[in-house]
C-alpha cells in the first residue's frame, strides 16, 4: 500500500514537472507529426482505408515511444544536473522506486502524442479511427504507456553511466519505431529479427492497440505486455542495487 | 532524426562546448546509426506498402540527413561564439565575415558528406542494393553539393539563432519539413501543388533527384542541370544566411542584444 | 551515549588520468576523523574550502562508503544499516540546486515528505509547520524558480526536516547567501537546537561557528587538527594580543622578517578593498608595536590597532601550522 502511494505521487509529481517542460519546447509536440505525414502520405499511395489506419495507430504509438525513448535513458543524469539526485538518494525510500515512476511519467505524456496524431490523421487525411473492443483500447493504452515506462526505466539503469545517455536513448528511437512493428509488419523481417522484437514491450503494446482497434483478440498481447514489463523493472530493481552500492563505494557514480 | 532534441531542449541548454557532439559517444549513435536506422525505416515502409523500390529510400534518405549534421553544427558554430561571448569580439574585429563564416562552413559541410555517404553504402549493403559502377563518382559529386548546400541552409539557420532562443526546436522543425518536402520518402508528384512549389526552392531536392537518376543509370551529363540547380539554391541559402547575419549584428550593436542569452 | 559517532574514518578517491595509458592516480581526502557528538549538541566542522568537510559529512550521511574506519548514527552502523540511518537523519546541503524548479516550494515538500515516509495524514500539517518556521509562508505555491537563492536555501531546510529528524547534518548552509539572508537562516538553525535536535554544521565560516556551535572541530587537509568549544579554542590563542596594522604594500620578506621576532605568534596578510591589513599575533608579556613599526619602515602604514585574539585568529593559527 505504501510502495503503490510512493508510486503514484511520484507519478504526479513528475508528469506535472514534465508537463511544463516539455511543452515549453513545441519540438516535442509537433515533432512526430512529420513522420506521421510521411507515413500517411506513404500508405495513401496504396489507397486502402484499412492501412491508412493500419498507419496511423501505429504512427500514433511511434510518438508515444519517442516521448519516452528520448527522455528515460537520461532520467538519473537530469536529476544530477538539478542537483536533486543525491537528495533523492539520502532518503530512506528504495531508489529504484523512485526512478520507475519518473519514466512512466515520461511514458505518460506520450498519451498527448497519440491523441495528436490520430487527430491530426483525421483532420488531413480523413482516417477515421473504429474502435472494435473500446473497453480493451481503453485499457491497452495505459498498458502500454507502463510497458514503456518499464522499459524506459531499464534504459535509465543501463545508461547512467554514459555521460551521452540521451544520444543513446535517441538511439533506440528509430530501431524500435522499425522492427516492434508499428508500421511495418514484422514478418517482412528476416527470421532472426522477430525474437528481437519479441522480448521489445513496445511490439506486444502496439498490437494490443491495434487489436482492440481493428478487431482481433489483444488478451494475449496486454498479458505479453505485463510478464515483460515486470521483467523488466525486475531486471532494473537488480542493477540499481549494484549501481548505488557502486556509488558509494567508489564514488563511480558522482551523485551530484 | 530528433538526435539533439533532448539535448538541446530538454535542460541541457548549458553545455557550451563548440563541436562537443564530436565525440564517439555521441557522434555514432546520432550520427551513424541514426541515419541507417532512417533508411531501413523507410524502406521497410515502402516494402510493406508495396510501393518504391529500395534504392528510393536509401538515396533519399542518405541525402536528407545531411540536415542533421548541417543545421546542429552550423548553429552551434554561431551560437556557440553566442554562448561564450566570443560573438562580439569577432563581429567587431575587421575580418572580412565571408570568409569567416564560411570558413566555419567547411568543416561542416565535409562531415554532412561523410555522414550522408556512410548510411549511402551501409544502407545499399544491409538492403542489398546494387549500383551501376559507373554511377559511383557521379553519386560522390552529388552528396558533396547537397552538403554545400545543405551547409547554405544552415547557415541562414544559424543567422536565425541569433534571434530565436530555442534553435534546437527550429532546426528539429526544418529537419522535419525537409523529410516531408524534399522527396526523401515520397515522391515529389505525389504531393499537393502548393507542396510541390515549396520542395523547388528547398535545398536536397534536385540533389536527391539528380542521386536516383544516378542510380538508375543514367549518365551524369544527364543531371547536370539538376546539380546546377541545387548549387544555385545553396549559393541563395548561403548569401541569405550571410545577409541575415549583417542585419542581426547591426540590429544587435544598435540594441545591445547580441550577447544576451 | 554519543549520537553520531566517527572512528578514523578515511576517504581515497581514485582518478584515473590519460586515455590511452590510464594512470589511477589516489586522492586521500579524509585521513582519520574521529569525534563523537551528544544528544541535543551543534557540532561544527570548520575547515576552509577542500579540507574533507563534505566528504566526511557524506560518509555520515550514508551516500559515500569510507575507505577505512567506522561511524554510526544513534546506534546505527553507516555502511550496514544505510535505511535506518536515513529514516532518521535530515540532509540539508547549501547552494541553489537541488530543488524541482518547475513546481513550487509545496509540491517539492510533498513529494519529500512522500519519500520520507511522513504518514499522510500528518503530511499537510508539518508542511505547514515547516514553511512557517522557515518563513516561506505565502510564497509557497509559487514556483521555485522564482525563489532567491535564500529562499531556496531555506526550503532546503524545511525538507532536511520533514520528517521530525533526530539528527540534522547541514553542509554548509549559508554559502553564498547575502548577510541578510545568512543571518535569518542561523536564526533559524538556532531554533533547531531548542527543539533538541542533534546538529553536524559544516563551514568555512569562523563567525558562524562561533555564533552557533557549542563545540567546533577545525579540520584541514583531511585531519582535524583541534577541539573544542569555542572558548576552547580561543583560549588555544587568547594567550596574547594582535596587532593589526593597515599597510599599502607589504614585501613577503617583510612578513618573514616579522614571523622571526622574539614573542611573535602568528603572523598574517588580508587583502581589503584598497589596502592590505597585516595581522601580528604576540605573547601577552611583550610589547612589539614599535618593533613592528620599524620593520615596516619604508612602507605606507595606515591605522594601527590591537585587539584580543578572536576564533578567526585561532583558525587562522591551526589551519597555518598545518
Amino acid at each position: 500500500m505504501r510502495t503503490l502511494r510512493l508510486l503514484g505521487i511520484g507519478w504526479l509529481f513528475h508528469f506535472k514537472m514534465i508537463m511544463r517542460s516539455a511543452f515549453d519546447g513545441v519540438g516535442q509536440v509537433i515533432y512526430p507529426l512529420f513522420f506521421a505525414t510521411v507515413a500517411f502520405f506513404v500508405f495513401r499511395a496504396g489507397d486502402s482505408p484499412r492501412t491508412l489506419l493500419y498507419a496511423s495507430l501505429g504512427a500514433a504509438v511511434m510518438g508515444m515511444w519517442s516521448a519516452t525513448s528520448t527522455t528515460a535513458g537520461s532520467a538519473m543524469q537530469r536529476e544530477r544536473w538539478q542537483g536533486t539526485l543525491e537528495a533523492l538518494v539520502a532518503t530512506p525510500a528504495n531508489f529504484a522506486l523512485i526512478l520507475l515512476p519518473v519514466t512512466i511519467a515520461m511514458a505518460t505524456i506520450g498519451i498527448y502524442s497519440l491523441v495528436a496524431t490520430l487527430l491530426w490523421g483525421r483532420l488531413l487525411f480523413g482516417i477515421d479511427l473504429t474502435v472494435v473492443h473500446p473497453l480493451l483500447f481503453v485499457l491497452s493504452i495505459p498498458a502500454t504507456v507502463l510497458t514503456f515506462g518499464a522499459l524506459g526505466f531499464l534504459f535509465a539503469v543501463c545508461f547512467v553511466r554514459f555521460r551521452a545517455a540521451w544520444a543513446l536513448g535517441n538511439m533506440f528511437e528509430y530501431p524500435v519505431w522499425l522492427i516492434c512493428g508499428f508500421l511495418v509488419p514484422l514478418t517482412f523481417f528476416p527470421a532472426w529479427v522477430r525474437p528481437i522484437s519479441w522480448i521489445l514491450a513496445p511490439t506486444w503494446g502496439m498490437n494490443a492497440i491495434r487489436e482492440s482497434s481493428l478487431g482481433g483478440s489483444p488478451l494475449p498481447d496486454l498479458i505479453m505486455c505485463f510478464v515483460l514489463g515486470s521483467a523488466y523493472i525486475a531486471l532494473g530493481f537488480l542493477v540499481m542495487e549494484r549501481l548505488l552500492r557502486a556509488a558509494r563505494e567508489r564514488a563511480a557514480l558522482s551523485l551530484t | 532524426m530528433n538526435s539533439f532534441r533532448l539535448f538541446f531542449v530538454g535542460g541541457l541548454t548549458s553545455y557550451r562546448a563548440l563541436f562537443y557532439w564530436l565525440s564517439p559517444t555521441i557522434y555514432i549513435p546520432s550520427l551513424i546509426v541514426a541515419p541507417i536506422f532512417q533508411i531501413l525505416l523507410f524502406a521497410y515502409i515502402g516494402r510493406s506498402a508495396g510501393l518504391q523500390s529500395d534504392v528510393f529510400y536509401v538515396t533519399g534518405n542518405a541525402i536528407q540527413y545531411a540536415a542533421i549534421p548541417c543545421l546542429f553544427a552550423m548553429s552551434q558554430t554561431v551560437s556557440g561564439e553566442r554562448y561564450q561571448n566570443t560573438l562580439h569580439a569577432i563581429l567587431v574585429s575587421p575580418a572580412n565575415r565571408f570568409p569567416l563564416f564560411v570558413g566555419r562552413a567547411l568543416p561542416v559541410m565535409g562531415n554532412a558528406a561523410f555522414v550522408s555517404a556512410f548510411s549511402f553504402a551501409a544502407g545499399c549493403v544491409i538492403l542489398g542494393v546494387s549500383l551501376p559502377a559507373g554511377s559511383i563518382p557521379g553519386l560522390a559529386v552529388v552528396i558533396l553539393v547537397a552538403a554545400f548546400s545543405c551547409t547554405g541552409l544552415g547557415l541562414t539557420n544559424a543567422a536565425v539563432s541569433l534571434r530565436v532562443r530555442e534553435n534546437a526546436v527550429l532546426s528539429n522543425v526544418i529537419f522535419g519539413f525537409l523529410l516531408i518536402f524534399t522527396g526523401a520518402n515520397v515522391p515529389i508528384s505525389e504531393l499537393p501543388t502548393w507542396m510541390q512549389d515549396v520542395s523547388h526552392v528547398l535545398p536536397l531536392t534536385h540533389a536527391i533527384q539528380a542521386a536516383r537518376d544516378l542510380a538508375a543509370g543514367e549518365p551524369f551529363s544527364d543531371v547536370t542541370g539538376l546539380l546546377a540547380t541545387e548549387l544555385g539554391i545553396g549559393i541563395a541559402y548561403l548569401a541569405g544566411g550571410l545577409a541575415l547575419l549583417r542585419v542581426f549584428e547591426w540590429q544587435g550593436r544598435k540594441h545591445a542584444t547580441l550577447e544576451q542569452l | 551515549m554519543a549520537v553520531v559517532e566517527a572512528h578514523d574514518l578515511r576517504r581515497v578517491y581514485k582518478t584515473h588520468t590519460g586515455t590511452i595509458r590510464r594512470r589511477v592516480k589516489e586522492i586521500e581526502a579524509v585521513r582519520g576523523v574521529s569525534f563523537a557528538i551528544d544528544k541535543g549538541e551543534l557540532f561544527g566542522l570548520l575547515g576552509p574550502n577542500g579540507a574533507g568537510k563534505t566528504t566526511t559529512i557524506k560518509m555520515l550521511i550514508t551516500l559515500l562508503i569510507p575507505t577505512a574506519g567506522t561511524a554510526n548514527v544513534l546506534g546505527f552502523d553507516v555502511v550496514k544499516d544505510p535505511r535506518e540511518v536515513r529514516k532518521r537523519i535530515g540532509y540539508v546541503f547549501g547552494g541553489e540546486r537541488g530543488v524541482y524548479e518547475r513546481l513550487s516550494g509545496y509540491d517539492n515538500l510533498r513529494y519529500f515528505a512522500e519519500l520520507y515516509g511522513v504518514p499522510p495524514k500528518v503530511q499537510k500539517a508539518r508542511i505547514e509547520e515547516l514553511l512557517e518556521l522557515v518563513g516561506l509562508k505565502g510564497r509557497e505555491h509559487e514556483r521555485t524558480e522564482g525563489y532567491s537563492r535564500g529562499m531556496k536555501q531555506r526550503l532546503h531546510v524545511a525538507r532536511g526536516l520533514l520528517h521530525d529528524p533526530e539528527v540534522v547534518f547541514l553542509d554548509e548552509p549559508t554559502i553564498g547567501l547575502d548577510p541578510v539572508g545568512a543571518r535569518e537562516l542561523r536564526a533559524t538553525i538556532g531554533t533547531l537546537t531548542s527543539a533538541g535536535k542533534t546538529i553536524l554544521l559544516t563551514t568555512h565560516y569562523m563567525f558562524e561557528a562561533d555564533a552557533l556551535c557549542d563545540r567546533i572541530a577545525v579540520i584541514s587537509q583531511g585531519e582535524i587538527v583541534a577541539e573544542g568549544t569555542p572558548a576552547q579554542l580561543k583560549s588555544r590563542v587568547a594567550s596574547g594580543a594582535v596587532t593589526e596594522v593597515e599597510v599599502f604594500g607589504i614585501p613577503d620578506e617583510t612578513v618573514e622578517r616579522l614571523r622571526s621576532l622574539e614573542g611573535v605568534m602568528s603572523v598574517w596578510v588580508e587583502e581589503r578593498e584598497q589596502a592590505q591589513v597585516l595581522s601580528v599575533q604576540t605573547r601577552a608579556d611583550v610589547q612589539l608595536t614599535a618593533a613592528i613599526l620599524g620593520h615596516l619602515n619604508g612602507s605606507n602604514v595606515g591605522r594601527v590597532s590591537h585587539r584580543e585574539p578572536t576564533l578567526e585568529d585561532a583558525y587562522v593559527a591551526l589551519v597555518e601550522g598545518e
